[in-house]
């Protein structure tokens, strides 16, 4: 559609690209492409995505086993659907791959796919390789990981905890890697980041050198648009995109959302995001992760729930209404926030729209203030979300389909 | 207000321990510690250890320290303390990433060496060495260093006692472990010490579940039971053999708070021996383990 010259396209980019940073467009316009799959025996049919441009093809959770060393529950996984089994050098100090060596063991190689991690001596407050770091011992772990995993090749080699453009580029992990690919010891190159996701993942790109990224990935991210367009820009430029930190949010031990399903189907609405690797210890965990790989969408009892969770730094308003007795222009601040979450999580410019406009608000809400008085309970920026949230008033109707 | 406030303060300060000066690392001849010593927290593990952190919090990690000591000849040496909430805990990370053909030392509670590492494990702390560079030294610059970490670490005592209540026959060696969460994949049973064996040509794991009481046992054997679909109504302490969906047989003993069992081992004429093998270890005056006396969170 056009209209004046600029698309609804072109005008969602150049207007609401600078929409706090933090949305995206091609969630609303573009399907993730996926199919549903059926497990043999299971009477499941399993929602699958193309792993970038590797040409695999995988359910949308599969098995972190970083925590696991029980073969039963690794072999229940791959016996219920899942495909790809992710572990690393270094977990259980190489024990991690030795269960999956036994669990592996006997069955075809094309029944299963695994993703391993080789990490280098890091000085761990700069990010920066030390003097250890080289492509002879990169080489070396990588050896002793296929001898424990009893097998000749991983099929995704990741270069391990990366939190710096430049040691994305370091010189002896990429010639290891290039020397290992040569010898048909993995298939696709990977790169795996836990913090300053989106540097490393924009630098990844640019070397045109890997093909999949692993970063963590959540709503509880203070950076999550930032994360999210960096996925956005990696996956449209043919990387494959796994995420890990779904549901703990990082260092969290227990779960920190109400419901896990509702947590990793949040990240699955990311059409970017292709399987998502959470790190499951027991059987009932596993069932919930089947039955999110059967349904992904967010239903609305969920969408709730991840409303109400205490614990979500920058999207959702806890409706405390602890504010409304601290604005000087007595703004409906809790609808403000709400109308934000629409845009942000839901991304439902129409719902965030309809509800702004029914708030009647000032022209120049939050402008005419220098300082704010408001004082969130949950730490939210008040001021610079309303001020974000009510530019949605400028959008044409006919825009927001 | 003031003065009541005063009172309080008083009052509470017998209460509020000072904090535990915790490991130290010490000057060692011949090594300098290089740059500053860093630390973790459980916010930041990941920033270290990336995913493998997940297993430490797992088991209760509170605090890491890293130091890396250097010498003369350009060789270090990098010193990983990680602190947990029990020496139980400690030993539940040490145990899960313990080499079982490792070169065994008398170091800490027990530590072993494997080329270019030396781990430990010692009352709250597991300490991990790794060395670069040190050429033919390797063992003994990391032994000796491990060392003096060890004497400087405030800690004592040695490995769990419940070990002792495992049957010495046919079990392997340094193969024991305590599963901190989620013993056989299911939460009900949380933790649980194990350790391998192999009788007869046959190989299977022993498991010894201790509980708060009594009650909190039967309410694991009712959850278990009714997970497996065989609920019962009376439950008490006796054996109990049933066939787990992922698992095949599991026989298991239920005594006072304590549940052990097998698992992996199919001959029932082996298991019965195992299981009353089991329990003249764990009977008063039997063996290391008194069922009455032994108290929970002082088993070192």
């Amino acid at each position: 559609m056009k209209k004046d010259g600029v698309g609804r396209r072109d005008f969602m980019k150049t207007t609401l690209a600078g929409f706090g940073g933090l949305f995206f467009l091609s969630a609303l316009d573009k399907q993730p492409e996926e199919k549903r799959i059926d497990v043999k025996g299971k009477g499941r049919k399993l929602v699958y995505r193309p792993l970038g441009r590797t040409g695999l093809k995988l359910p949308v959770i599969n098995m972190g086993v970083m925590n696991s060393d029980n073969p039963n529950l690794i072999r229940a996984a791959l016996d219920s659907g899942v495909v790809l089994l992710d572990t690393a050098h270094a977990y259980m100090q190489g024990r991690n791959e030795e269960v999956i060596g036994s669990v592996v063991k006997g069955r075809p190689r094309d029944s299963y796919l695994i993703g391993s991690k080789v990490s280098l001596p890091q000085d761990r407050t700069t990010g920066r390789y030390t003097e250890g770091a080289t492509e002879t011992e990169f080489l070396r772990k990588l050896d002793l990981s296929l001898k424990r995993l009893g097998i000749d090749h991983v099929d995704i080699l990741y270069h391990h905890g990366v939190s710096r453009k430049e040691s994305v580029l370091h010189e002896p992990v990429l010639n290891a890697m290039a020397k290992a690919k040569k010898a048909g010891k993995f298939r696709f190159a990977g790169i795996t980041t836990h913090s300053n996701e989106p540097e490393v993942i924009h630098a990844a790109v640019d070397t045109k050198f890997y093909e999949v990224i692993l970063t963590a990935y959540n709503y509880q991210q203070k950076h999550v648009a930032d994360v999210r367009d960096a996925i956005a820009r990696a996956a449209q430029a043919g990387l494959g995109i796994v995420g890990m930190k779904a549901i703990r949010g990082g260092f969290r031990l227990s779960p920190s959302v109400r419901s896990p399903a509702a947590a990793l189907k949040w990240v699955l609405q990311d059409p970017h995001v292709h399987t998502i690797v959470p790190g499951f210890t027991t059987f009932d965990q596993l069932e919930t992760d089947l039955a999110v790989m059967e349904d992904i969408n967010l239903n609305e009892a969920e969408k709730m729930e991840l409303q109400k969770e205490a614990s979500l730094p920058g999207l959702y308003c806890q409706g405390c209404r602890e504010c409304l007795g601290q604005c000087v222009a007595r703004l409906p601040i809790p609808d403000l926030m709400r109308a934000y979450m629409y845009v942000y999580d839901y991304r439902n410019l129409a719902m965030a729209r309809d509800l702004v406009l029914s708030l009647g608000l000032p022209s120049g809400a939050c402008g005419e203030c220098t300082v704010c008085p408001v004082r969130c309970s949950s730490g939210f920026p008040v001021r610079e979300k309303i001020r974000d949230i009510v530019r949605i008033r400028e959008i044409p109707a006919e825009f927001i389909a | 207000m003031r003065v009541l406030g005063l009172i309080l303060g008083i009052l509470l300060l017998p209460v509020s321990s000072p904090p535990a000066q915790g490991l130290q690392f010490p000057d060692i001849p011949g090594w300098k510690q290089s740059g500053e010593v860093q630390s973790f927290s459980p916010k930041t593990l990941y920033e270290y250890i990336n995913g493998a952190a997940d297993l430490y919090l797992a088991s209760d990690f509170e605090e890491l320290k890293v130091a890396e000591y250097v010498n003369e000849k350009k060789a270090s040496v990098i010193v990983e303390a990680y602190r947990h909430r029990t020496p139980r805990d400690a030993f539940g990370i040490y145990s899960q990433e313990r080499l079982p053909d490792g070169n065994f030392l008398e170091i800490g509670a027990q530590g072993y060496s494997d080329k270019n590492i030396l781990n430990f494990v010692y009352g709250r702390y597991y300490v991990k060495l790794n060395s670069y560079n040190t050429g033919t030294d390797d063992r003994e610059a990391l032994q000796a260093i491990a060392i003096m970490v060890a004497e400087h670490s405030g800690e004592k005592g040695g490995l769990p006692s419940l070990l002792s209540a495992f049957p010495p026959e046919g079990k392997k060696g340094n193969s024991e472990k305590y599963i901190t969460r989620n013993f056989l994949g299911y939460a009900f049973f949380h933790s649980a010490y194990t350790a391998d064996y192999e009788l007869a040509g046959k190989a299977f794991k022993l498991f010894l579940i201790e509980a708060a009481d009594e009650n909190e046992c039967k309410s694991i054997l009712q959850q278990y039971l009714r997970r497996i679909k065989k609920p019962e109504r009376g439950i008490t302490e006796r054996r109990y053999t049933v066939a787990d969906p992922h698992h095949g047989v599991i026989d298991l003993f239920w005594k006072g708070r304590y549940i052990w069992g097998t698992v992996d081992l199919a001959d029932a004429d082996l298991r019965t021996k195992i299981l009353k093998s089991f329990e003249a270890h764990m009977r008063p005056g039997k063996g290391a383990l008194d069922l009455k006396s032994v108290m929970r969170f002082t088993l070192f």
